[in-house]
C-alpha cells in the first residue's frame, strides 16, 4: 500500500469510527426520555430482565454489577436463578423517577453498609429461597437477633465470595469477632490463618444451634475431628464428658494443646487433694522425679496422668484410675 | 448512576477495538481496502460487526467465570519451627508453589466444572474437584492433607517410636545412643459429596469423608514422668445424608449421620531397658478405643404468617463403644473375671422447638425450648479391686456420666425511632448432673472413688439488655450488658482423694456457683466517605461464691478487650486498613497446700493470681501503582505476656522450686507482595514475607533455663522448645488466567 493510499484508507476508517462514535452517543443520549429511562429496548447482559438495571448500571459501580454473572446466581440455565429485582426489588420510583427528583430514590431493597432498609426486609430476599437445610433456623440464630445481614457477610456479586472460602473466612468473621482474631495468633491454635480450619468448621453462623455451633454441642462439635476423644472410657474424665472447653480455649492460647490455664493452676481449679496435686506451682532446680515438683513444668500434670481425656486400662491397680494408664 | 459512563464505555472500546482490528485488516489485506473505500463508508454494519464482537468478548469477560493456575518457587531462609507446623513449610529451603482454581461453566446447561488445587507443591495440599448442574444433580471429590509438625527439639534415646512398642533408655550400660527426633501428624481428608434435586424444593445430600490421621504425638508413660510417644494412627469415616424440602411456607431437613473412628492400635507396652518384667514393668498405657456413633435427625421450619415462624429440631443419637479391651488379655494384669470390653454406650437426644415472631410492626420476639439429653447407659462394672475391703483408691468401677439439659430463652427486640432498638432477654437452663455414688465397697456407703465434690443440678439464669443503633451512615453501634447467676444443688461430697477430707474442699470451676457481668460497646463511625473506624470495648467480670466448707478453688475473674479498626480509603486506587487490641484476662484462685505436696507442717493455703495481657496490631495496605501493577503490605505483631503471681500462707516452703517467671511471646509478620499484570491474561507475582517469632516460655526448662530432662537415672530425654525463630521467605509465581 503506498502512503497516500493507507492515508486514504485510514482516514476514511477515523471518519467512520468518529462518525459511528457520535451517532451513538447521540443515539443513546436521544433513547433517554426526560426522566433518564431509555425508550429503546436494551438487552439483558446476564439475568432475565436485567436490562431495566444494566443500562445504567455496570461494573464501574463501586458495586460491580454484571459479575454476578460469574456465580451461581448468574447461572441462568438453573430456573431458580433470581433476577435483579427479585432481591433489590421491582423499584419503579428509581427506575422511572416519576417526581423527577435530582437524586433519585432509592431501590427498594438496597443492601450494602449504607444501606437504610431494615435488616431483616434485607434478609428476606436472600430466604426466599434460602431458608431450608442449614437455614432453618435462622431467625431464631444470634446473628439474626444482632441485625446481621446476609450482605454484611456474602458478596453476592462476584465470583469469589471471601466468606465462602475457609482461606479467607475468617477475614470477614473478624470484622466483629476482635477477640477471636487475636487469639488465632496465639502459639497454640488451630491452623485457622493456614487455611486448613476454618470458623464455619465448627459454627454454622445460619443456625440457632448454642454458640452457634454445627452440631447439637460443643463435644459433638469437637467429634467431628477428634473423634478418639468421645469415649467411653472405662476410665472417665467428667468434664471430658461434659464440655471441652472447659479446659480448651479452641480459638487459640498461650498455652500447648489450647489449654485455658497452665498445669498445675487448670487442675487445681477442681481438685484439692493432699500430697501432690497440692504442690505450689513452680520451677524445679534440674532433673527430678519427685512428683512435687512436675505439675508446671514440661506436661505438667500430665507428666503423669498422660490419658488426662480418659484411659482404657483394665489393670488391676489403683493408677490405672488417675489417667495414668 | 452510570448509564452514560456505560453507554460511552462499549461503545468506546468497540470503537478501539474496531480501530485496532480495522487496522490489522487494513494492513492484512490492502488490496481489499484500497479497492473499496467506499464499501467501508457506506456499509456502516459491516463495521460495526466487529464491534458488536467486542462487545461480546467484553461482556463475556464480565459476566463468565475466571479461571488461573499459578506456578512458582518460594523459599524460606531458615527453619519456623513455631510457624511453620501446619503450612508444610518448617523447614528452610525451596518449596515449589502451585495453585489451580479451574471453574468452567456450560451456559446452555448451567453445569460447572471445577478443579481447584491449592498447595499442591506443599504438604499442607488440597485438591478438590466438582461436576454440578445447578439445580439437578452434582459430584465433588476433594483430597485434603493437613500436617501439624511438633515445634521442640526433643533428643531421645526412646526406641520403637511410632509402634505400640517403647523402650525407654535404662541406666548406665543400658542407656541408648540419643538422637534427635521428629514428631508430627497428618491428617489425609478424602471427601466424597453427591447432590441430587429430586423435585422443586426438593434435595438430596450425601456426604462421606475418610480421613487417615497417622504419627506420632508426644505424651508420657504414666506414673513416672518419663517420655513417651503416642502413635495415633487411627481412620475415622462420617457419612451424612440429607433430605432437604425448602418451600414457602414449611422447610423440612432430615437425615442420617454416623461417624467411626478406628484406631491402628489399642495399646502401648513401655519397657526400661535392663530392668525385669515385673508387676510395673513393662507399663501397659491404654489408647483410644474404636466408637461409633449414629445420628437420625429432623430439622423443620414453618412459616405461619409472614411475620410469625415455627421451627424445631429433633435428634437421637447413639454412640457405642465395645471393642475389646486389649489389655484384659494380658495376663495377671487384669483383675480376675474382669470385664473384657466396655458395652460403652451413650444415647443423646435432642428436643428443640422455637417459634419468632413480629406481633406488632416495631417489636419482634424469638422464644426457645431445648432439651438436650445424654445418658451414659455404660453398665457399671469393677476393673479395679485390690482389696475386697474397697478402702479409698482400693477399687474402681467404671462412671458413666448423664446429662440432662433443658433450656428455654425468650428475647425482644423494640424498634424505636430514630434508627434505635432496645433488646432484652432471658435465658435459663437447668441441668440434671449424673454424681457417681461409687458402689465400690460393694454397698454404697461412703464413696470411696470420686475425688471430687460434685452437685446433681446447676442451674443458671441469664438476662440481657441491648441499645442498638443501626441504618445510620455515620454512627452505628450497640451498647449491652449481661447479667447471669449460676448455682445448684448441695454438692455432693468426695473424700476418696489423697488424704480424704481436702478433696472436698472445693467448688469445681465448671458447677460452681458464679455470678458474671458483661458489658459489651461496639461503635461504627464514618466521619468521611472514605474514612471509618470500628470501636470496641468488652468487659466481663466472675465472681464465684464460696463458703466455709468449701473455701477453694476459683474466687474471681475478669477480662476485657479493647479494639479499634480503621480503614481509609486514600483513592480509587490505594486503600489503608489498620488495628489495634488488646485483651486481659485475670484469674484468683485459692487452694490448699499440704505437707505431703511439698509444703511443710499441715494444711496451709496458697492463692495464686493469673494474668494475661496480648496486645495485637495490624496493618494492611493495598494499591495500583499503575494500570499492571498491583502492591500490597501485610504487618502483623502480636505480643502475650503472661503473669503468675502465687502466694503461700508459708512461705519459703518451696521445697527447690523457683517461683514461675512472666512469659512472653513475640510474633512479627511484615508480607509484602507485588503483581505485575504481564498481559491480559497472566501476571506475575512476588511475595516477600519476614517473620519473627521469640519467647520465653519455661515450660521445658529447669529454673537455671537448661532444657526440661526427663527422669533422673533413666530416660534422660530433653526437650528444647526452640525459643527463637527468624526466617524470610521470598517467592515468585506466574499466574495465567482464563475462561
Amino acid at each position: 500500500m503506498s502512503p497516500p493510499r493507507y492515508l486514504l484508507a485510514a482516514l476514511l476508517q477515523s471518519l467512520v469510527l468518529t462518525l459511528g462514535v457520535a451517532l451513538t452517543a447521540q443515539s443513546a443520549m436521544a433513547a433517554e426520555d426526560e426522566n433518564g429511562a431509555d425508550k429503546a429496548p436494551h438487552q439483558d447482559m446476564v439475568l432475565k430482565g436485567d436490562a431495566k438495571c444494566t443500562r445504567c448500571h455496570d461494573e464501574t459501580e463501586a458495586y460491580p454489577v454484571l459479575s454476578i454473572g460469574k456465580t451461581r446466581h448468574g447461572t441462568v440455565a438453573d430456573s431458580r436463578t433470581p433476577t435483579c429485582t427479585s432481591c433489590h426489588g421491582e423499584s419503579s420510583a428509581h427506575i422511572d423517577n416519576p417526581a423527577g427528583t435530582k437524586v433519585r430514590p432509592m431501590v427498594d431493597r438496597l443492601f450494602g453498609k449504607k444501606s437504610t432498609t431494615p435488616v431483616a426486609s434485607r434478609n428476606e430476599a436472600c430466604l426466599t429461597c434460602h431458608q431450608g437445610s442449614k437455614r432453618i433456623g435462622w431467625q431464631s440464630s444470634t446473628h439474626a437477633n444482632r441485625d446481621v445481614a446476609c450482605t454484611s457477610c456474602h458478596q453476592v456479586h462476584v465470583a469469589h465470595d471471601k466468606v465462602r472460602d475457609k482461606l479467607t473466612q475468617f477475614e470477614v468473621c473478624f470484622t466483629c469477632h476482635k477477640e477471636q482474631r487475636a487469639q488465632i495468633n496465639r502459639p497454640s491454635h488451630h491452623p485457622i490463618k493456614e487455611g486448613k480450619v476454618a470458623c464455619s468448621s465448627c459454627h454454622n453462623p445460619h443456625g440457632d444451634n448454642p454458640k452457634q455451633l454445627v452440631k447439637s454441642s460443643v463435644n459433638e462439635t469437637c467429634f467431628t475431628c477428634h473423634m478418639e476423644k468421645r469415649g467411653p472410657f472405662v476410665h472417665n474424665h467428667q468434664p471430658v464428658t461434659e464440655d471441652c472447653t472447659i479446659c480448651h480455649n479452641p480459638h487459640g492460647s498461650t498455652i500447648a494443646n489450647l489449654l485455658k490455664a497452665r498445669p498445675p493452676f487448670l487442675c487445681q481449679q477442681c481438685h484439692n487433694h493432699t500430697s501432690h496435686p497440692s504442690q505450689a506451682s513452680g520451677l524445679p532446680a534440674g532433673r527430678t522425679t519427685a512428683t512435687t515438683q512436675l505439675g508446671s513444668v514440661g506436661r505438667g500434670c500430665l507428666n503423669c496422668h498422660t490419658n488426662i481425656h480418659g484411659g482404657n486400662s483394665t489393670e488391676n491397680r489403683a493408677t490405672a484410675g488417675r489417667f495414668r494408664r | 448512576m452510570n448509564r452514560m459512563k456505560w453507554v460511552f464505555r462499549l461503545t468506546a472500546v468497540s470503537a478501539a477495538l474496531l480501530a485496532a482490528y480495522g487496522s490489522a485488516q487494513a494492513a492484512d489485506e490492502p488490496v481489499q481496502a484500497a479497492d473499496e473505500p467506499v464499501q467501508a463508508a457506506d456499509e456502516p454494519v459491516q463495521a460495526a460487526k466487529p464491534a458488536q464482537a467486542a462487545e461480546d468478548d467484553e461482556i463475556t469477560h464480565l459476566t463468565e467465570p475466571e479461571s488461573s493456575v499459578s506456578l512458582g518457587v518460594g523459599t524460606w531462609t531458615r527453619d519456623r519451627p513455631h510457624e511453620g507446623i501446619f503450612d508444610g513449610m518448617r523447614d528452610s529451603g525451596a518449596y515449589g508453589l502451585l495453585d489451580a482454581d479451574v471453574v468452567k461453566r456450560n451456559d446452555a446447561t448451567g453445569t460447572w466444572y471445577t478443579l481447584t488445587g491449592r498447595n499442591l507443591g506443599l504438604d499442607s495440599r488440597e485438591l478438590m474437584g466438582e461436576f454440578l448442574r445447578q439445580g439437578d444433580i452434582g459430584v465433588s471429590l476433594e483430597y485434603s492433607r493437613i500436617p501439624r509438625d511438633n515445634p521442640f527439639r526433643i533428643n531421645t534415646g526412646l526406641q520403637g517410636i511410632g509402634t505400640a512398642g517403647l523402650t525407654v533408655s535404662g541406666a548406665g550400660a543400658n542407656a541408648f545412643p540419643f538422637t534427635d527426633v521428629t514428631l508430627g501428624t497428618t491428617r489425609d481428608l478424602t471427601q466424597l459429596g453427591f447432590y441430587k434435586n429430586l423435585m422443586p424444593g426438593l434435595d438430596f445430600n450425601m456426604s462421606f469423608k475418610n480421613e487417615e490421621k497417622k504419627g506420632t504425638r508426644q505424651w508420657g508413660r504414666g506414673s513416672a514422668p518419663e517420655f513417651a510417644v503416642e502413635p495415633i494412627d487411627s481412620t475415622t469415616s462420617q457419612l451424612e445424608t440429607t433430605l432437604s424440602y425448602a418451600g414457602e411456607q414449611l422447610q423440612l431437613s432430615g437425615g442420617y449421620y454416623g461417624s467411626m473412628y478406628n484406631p491402628a492400635h489399642g495399646s502401648v507396652s513401655i519397657f526400661t531397658n535392663g530392668v525385669a518384667p515385673s508387676a510395673t514393668s513393662p507399663t501397659f498405657l491404654s489408647l483410644p478405643l474404636d466408637n461409633q456413633a449414629h445420628q437420625l435427625f429432623l430439622d423443620g421450619g414453618y412459616n405461619f404468617t409472614s411475620a410469625t415462624r415455627g421451627t424445631f429440631k429433633l435428634a437421637y443419637t447413639r454412640a457405642t463403644q465395645n471393642q475389646h479391651l486389649p489389655t484384659a488379655d494380658i495376663p495377671g494384669l487384669s483383675l480376675p473375671g474382669g470385664p473384657i470390653s466396655l458395652e460403652g454406650e451413650l444415647d443423646t437426644t435432642l428436643v428443640q422447638l422455637g417459634l419468632s415472631a413480629r406481633p406488632i410492626k416495631n417489636l419482634s420476639l424469638v422464644a426457645n425450648v431445648r432439651y438436650h439429653d445424654v445418658q451414659d447407659e455404660t453398665p457399671v462394672r469393677r476393673f479395679v479391686q485390690t482389696n475386697p475391703a474397697c478402702g479409698s483408691g482400693q477399687c474402681v468401677d467404671n462412671t458413666p456420666f448423664s446429662y440432662t439439659t433443658l433450656t428455654g430463652k425468650l428475647e425482644g427486640t423494640y424498634r424505636l425511632p430514630a434508627g434505635y432498638s432496645l433488646t432484652g432477654g432471658i435465658e435459663q437452663r437447668y441441668q440434671d448432673r449424673t454424681v457417681p455414688l461409687s458402689n465400690a465397697n460393694g454397698a454404697g456407703g461412703a464413696d470411696t472413688q470420686r475425688v471430687v465434690p460434685m452437685r446433681a443440678k446447676v442451674e443458671e439464669i441469664t438476662s440481657r439488655l441491648e441499645l442498638r443503633h443501626s441504618l445510620s451512615e455515620t454512627i452505628n453501634g450497640s451498647l449491652a450488658f449481661l447479667h447471669s447467676e449460676r448455682d445448684g444443688s448441695e454438692y455432693v461430697s468426695a473424700a476418696a482423694g489423697p488424704g480424704g477430707a481436702p478433696s472436698d474442699l472445693i467448688n469445681p470451676i465448671h458447677i460452681a456457683d458464679r455470678d458474671r457481668n458483661k458489658v459489651r460497646l461496639a461503635l461504627d463511625w464514618a466521619p468521611m466517605e472514605n474514612l471509618s473506624f470500628q470501636f470496641g470495648y468488652e468487659d466481663a467480670r466472675d465472681k464465684y461464691a464460696h463458703d466455709a466448707a468449701r473455701p477453694y478453688g476459683l474466687q474471681d475473674g475478669s477480662a476485657q478487650l479493647y479494639s479499634v479498626d480503621g480503614n481509609y480509603v486514600v483513592n480509587d486506587n490505594w486503600q489503608i486498613t489498620a488495628w489495634y487490641s488488646r485483651d486481659t484476662t485475670e484469674a484468683f484462685q485459692l487452694g490448699s497446700r499440704a505437707a505431703n505436696g511439698g509444703g511443710t507442717g499441715g494444711l496451709t493455703d496458697k492463692d495464686s493470681r493469673l494474668q494475661d495481657i496480648g496486645d495485637s496490631v495490624g496493618f494492611g495496605l493495598r494499591g495500583s501503582a499503575s494500570a499492571k501493577l498491583r502492591l500490597g503490605a501485610d504487618v502483623q505483631w502480636t505480643r502475650t505476656n503472661s503473669e503468675y503471681h502465687q502466694t503461700l500462707v508459708t512461705p519459703g516452703t518451696t521445697s527447690g522450686l523457683t517461683p514461675l517467671p512472666d512469659i512472653k511471646n513475640t510474633l512479627t509478620r511484615v508480607g509484602l507482595f507485588g503483581e505485575y499484570a504481564l498481559r491480559k491474561n497472566s501476571d506475575v507475582r512476588v511475595d516477600l514475607v519476614h517473620e519473627r517469632w521469640q519467647t520465653d516460655d519455661w515450660t521445658w526448662q529447669f529454673a537455671d533455663g537448661t532444657p526440661f530432662t526427663y527422669g533422673t537415672t533413666t530416660d534422660g530425654t530433653t526437650v528444647n522448645a526452640n525459643a527463637k525463630q527468624n526466617s524470610t521467605f521470598v517467592g515468585v509465581r506466574y499466574i495465567y488466567k482464563f475462561q
